[in-house]
């Protein structure tokens, strides 16, 4: 009694044990509750997996996209654009940089997949980084007249599925082939940017899908300092009124916007179930058998104060929501970053049909557990209050008799 | 308005702990106005049953609360991402009219919830429950204040634009700023380090003279000292920028958190400061509330001295 | 050492009805001494019994214990009351089923928080002197009436209490077992203990260690 650790004076383990027992006594009804609450942690924890992993995805993208992009625009649709153009907007104040980018999607019948073929020149500058490094990578001219390509990690699963090992034929617009050569694959920063990327140089790209030589499919514009981009924009707008001027942050807002909207949906329909869950605890609790109340009668009746009980029933119901949690993470984990979140990922990725699929990277952020954390073991906790008490402070005298 | 997940979760456990704190209010009320020990009555047994219940209650909010105030400093921490101009919590804190008034009320309801959690343990140890009255009737007020800052939080979530700019705490902990907490650096360091250093000195004189008013007294007066010059003179060098001063920006994981340490010294050493003073207790319990205060008062002033210490033997100059 | 002064106790079953089941009871126990309380079914024993455990509380009158007023302790209090002096053997044993006999013999002290080896120590003592070290592992649910029993003399003296209540020992016990209870109880009165015991049968009557036999009648005692 009087060599008591630290710990030993905080925790009870004979209590924690004897709560442990109880648990196990009551086997089907905890058992029950604890299925429906690992249940109900694994899928909001599943939602914030999925939501960070593609929230970091799409800043990384973000972060990448041009500042600002002209497209004109005719007969409602985008149509190409000038190239002259890009003399223009340089010769505007506060403009460091403006390239005009060839490009377009490719339709893969074969495969049902959408490839995004991007044009780039050595002697350009490019205007992201990631093409920077690929273009000093791999020489695009290496082998006389057959061109060759550099393809995303996806382009290439998709390609080799349909038997295109080496090379692979492209439909141009008038309906003949075109055999581009597959000089090697990279791999980006981010998959959701580039894993149905393929690179080639200008000239392939404006064959393939018809484009004169005197046309560019839009012009990305870069700024010297990030707080004028929507003044250099609207100037922008002035000189080309047929044109569609769109800056980056107009792209961010819409993107979180939808984005936001659907976690909030979640949300709210998570808010019904917890409550849905708070009334069923609530009522399993306080519909204690007899056995059970003359079990805490006994208890009181040989020396357990009321404190000594609500402690009890206190542990029991961290016990089994605290090992819900864990069990609820440790699901949501394995359900996120090995299995990839079947179906649930396609109420987040709305496009993923045509797009080629991307794996949902590992981001880990503690802040999420301590969010799951506070939305469930607090809740389960509050549920069990008045049923304890109830019990805690029954007349010992009377069910035991 | 700004609705994140971790918004959102505040959001419902202030509603679940209002729910309950109306519960434990009008049980406090009834024992407050009906208590009487002696009484045989069907209607006292019932009351000291209820006791119970507001008492589970209440150490159930305030268990709650402590993580939760910590989620919450994250949380403004998080936000500041998203509002342009912010760099911490200061600057969420500060987009609102409401920001400062809320995190004031947060800390005295912490000090008022522990400070209840002692009287009722006090009141527990006692056959004759003398406290029951007084510890009921100081959750009366402190019911008040608690859903007051339940409010609060709401509106100033609400009240968040997402779109205005705000400032960061570089030019809100400055001497060139507008609001009142520039007044602070208008005082002369000397001064400000006498009185801080002086304040610590006298809560030891108080605790040789055994004086317990003097004592709480003298820790109230040393949590308004201890933080102004922790942002006038300290904060400077624990950033080593003579510029940067704000109270939040440590708590970040660029200083490895040692934000979280300052101020939990701070508590510790305050509130068991106060209520060594203020608490009815036997002079051995009375004793060890002495000796946590000046332990942990004491490490708090070691600490925060270090910072300057070891600025001035590395560079040779003061800021 | 037990002191009853003018206790009355009032059930109230419901708004309108209410039972009287003692009315004005004076009572003194000395320490040491072994009471009997006889009386028919309804008479107000177990009532006795549950007043001086602080199981309950008098409508009105006083219960001394060591001339400390138990009568009007809060909860806690007489729990702890409880557990430092009173070992309660209960008419149905009130063991729980579904643990074994160790673990009830040391459910009195699983909030005292005590170091494993004391536990040990003193459950170890307490079944050797009751006689059922050989089934501390077995499920009380699985146990025969006797051995119930003496698990619940077991764990009422676990505490090593100064007062021994007993409601009831011999109810569901068949005579040879009987006989073997009022030996222990022997043993007990001879460690000086107070005991109580709320009986009618008849097998306790003119023992010759028991220093007392009172009647209960309708609430009152008949002296
Ligand atoms: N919880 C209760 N509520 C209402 N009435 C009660 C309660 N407990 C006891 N009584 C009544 O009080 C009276 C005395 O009961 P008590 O149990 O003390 O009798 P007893 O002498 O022990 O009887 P028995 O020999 O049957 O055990 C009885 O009339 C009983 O019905
Ligand atoms: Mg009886």
């Amino acid at each position: 009694m009087k060599n008591k650790t630290w710990l030993q004076s905080v925790l009870n383990i004979y209590l924690i044990e004897y709560a442990l027992s109880a648990i196990l006594r009551q086997k089907y009804k905890n058992f029950f509750i604890l299925s429906i609450f690992t249940f109900l942690t694994f899928l909001l924890a599943s939602v914030f997996f999925i939501t960070n992993s593609i929230k970091y995805e799409l800043e990384s993208t973000l972060e990448a996209l041009p500042q600002i992009i002209v497209q004109k625009i005719k007969a409602g649709r985008q149509d190409d654009m000038d190239v002259s153009a890009v003399d223009e907007i340089l010769s505007i104040a506060g403009v460091s940089d403006a390239v005009a980018r060839v490009w377009g999607y490719y339709y893969f019948q074969n495969a049902g997949v959408n490839f995004t073929l991007v044009g780039v020149d050595e002697y350009e500058n490019q205007y992201k980084n990631s093409l920077e490094k690929i273009v000093q990578k791999f020489d695009f001219n290496n082998e006389e007249n057959i061109p060759s390509m550099i393809v995303g990690q996806g382009v290439k699963e998709n390609m080799s599925r349909n038997y295109y090992k080496q090379y692979f034929n492209f439909i141009k617009s008038e309906g003949t082939l075109k055999k581009v050569n597959i000089a090697g694959v990279f791999d980006a920063d981010t998959q959701l940017e580039s894993n149905d990327m393929i690179v080639m140089s200008k000239d392939e790209v404006r064959e393939i899908f018809d484009i004169q030589q005197t046309k560019a499919t839009d012009i990305v514009v870069k700024v010297v300092n990030p707080e004028e981009i929507n003044t250099i924009a609207s100037k922008i707008r002035l000189m080309y009124p047929e044109c569609r001027v769109i800056t980056n942050q107009d792209l961010q807002v819409s993107y979180q916007n939808i984005f936001d909207y659907k976690s909030g949906i979640f949300l709210a329909l998570f808010i019904v179930c917890l409550f849905t869950f708070f009334m069923i605890v609530y009522d399993k609790a306080s519909g204690l058998s007899s056995e059970e109340k003359r079990e805490i009668g006994i208890l009181k009746a040989i020396g357990w104060r009321v404190d000594d009980v609500l402690k009890e029933k206190f542990y029991e119901s961290f016990i089994l929501s605290f090992f819900a949690y864990v069990l609820g993470i440790g699901f949501a984990f394995a359900f996120v970053y090995i299995f990839q979140a079947p179906l649930l990922r396609n109420v987040f990725i709305g496009y993923s049909e045509l797009k080629t699929s991307f794996e949902l990277p590992f981001v880990f952020d503690t802040q999420t557990l301590f969010l799951v954390f506070f939305l469930s073991v607090p809740i389960y906790v509050a549920a069990t209050i008045l049923p304890s008490w109830k019990v805690a402070t029954l007349e010992a005298d009377e069910v035991i008799r | 308005m700004i609705l994140t997940p971790e918004v959102l979760t505040l959001c419902i456990l202030n509603i679940l702990f209002a729910f309950f704190a109306i519960i434990a209010f009008v049980l406090s009320v009834k024992i407050f106005l009906q208590w009487d020990l002696n009484a045989t009555t069907q209607k006292q047994y019932l009351l000291e049953k209820q006791s119970f219940l507001a008492a589970t209650i209440i150490k159930y909010i305030f268990a709650i609360k402590v993580p939760l105030f910590l989620f919450f400093i994250f949380t403004l921490d998080k936000i500041s991402h998203v509002l342009t101009g912010a760099m911490c919590a200061a600057g969420v804190v500060d987009a609102t009219q409401y920001g400062t008034y809320l995190l004031i009320l947060k800390v005295i309801n912490l000090y008022i919830f522990a400070y209840w959690l002692m009287l009722h343990r006090a009141d527990m140890q006692d056959e004759n429950q003398p406290y029951t009255k007084r510890k009921f009737g100081l959750f009366i007020a402190a019911f008040f204040l608690f859903i007051a800052e339940v409010v609060l939080e709401g509106i100033m979530f609400s009240a968040i634009d997402v779109d205005k700019m705000v400032s960061c705490c570089g030019s809100l902990y400055s001497s060139s700023a507008t609001s009142y907490v520039s007044n602070i650096f208008r005082i002369d360091t000397e001064v400000l380090l006498f009185v801080f250093y002086g304040n610590f000195v006298l809560i030891g004189l108080f605790y040789l003279l055994k004086n317990k008013y003097l004592f709480a007294l003298s820790n109230l007066s040393f949590i308004v000292s201890g933080v102004i010059t922790l942002i006038a003179f300290f904060g400077m060098y624990i950033y080593q920028l003579p510029t940067h001063h704000c109270p939040f920006c440590f708590l970040q994981n660029d200083y490895y958190y040692v934000g979280y340490l300052i101020y939990f010294l701070l508590f510790i050493g305050t509130f068991s400061g106060i209520g060594a003073g203020l608490l009815p207790a036997s002079n051995t319990s009375r004793n060890i509330g002495y000796k946590i205060s000046l332990l942990f008062n004491g490490l708090y002033v070691l600490l925060l001295s270090l910072y300057p210490l070891f600025f001035y033997i590395k560079n040779g100059v003061w800021l | 050492m037990i002191e009853l002064i003018d206790v009355t106790k009032i059930y109230e079953v419901n708004k309108k009805e209410s039972v009287r089941a003692l009315s004005h009871i004076n009572l003194k126990i000395k320490e040491g001494e072994l009471v009997i309380l006889k009386g028919s079914s309804g008479s107000g024993k177990s009532t006795i019994l549950s007043l001086i455990a602080a199981l309950s509380k008098p409508t009105s009158g006083e219960v001394l214990v060591d001339t400390k007023k138990i009568s009007k302790l809060p909860d806690n209090f007489s729990s702890e009351y409880r557990r430092d002096n009173i070992g309660f053997v209960f008419q149905k044993y009130n063991l729980i089923p579904n643990l074994s006999v160790k673990e009830n013999i040391l459910l009195p002290l699983v909030p005292l928080n005590l170091d494993a080896q004391s536990m040990h120590q003193m459950s170890e003592s307490v079944m050797q002197r009751f006689h059922i070290e050989h089934k501390q592992d077995v499920l009380v649910r699985n146990l025969s009436g006797g051995e119930q029993q003496r698990a619940a003399i077991a764990r009422a003296n676990i505490n090593n209490p100064k007062i021994i209540l007993a409601d009831e020992p011999t109810a569901n016990l068949d005579e040879k077992l009987s006989l073997h209870f009022i030996e222990m109880l022997r043993e007990l009165k001879a460690s000086n203990k107070t005991i109580v015991i709320a009986t009618h049968d008849p097998l306790f009557f003119g023992l010759d260690f028991v220093d007392r036999e009172i009647q209960v009648h309708n609430g009152s005692l008949v002296l």
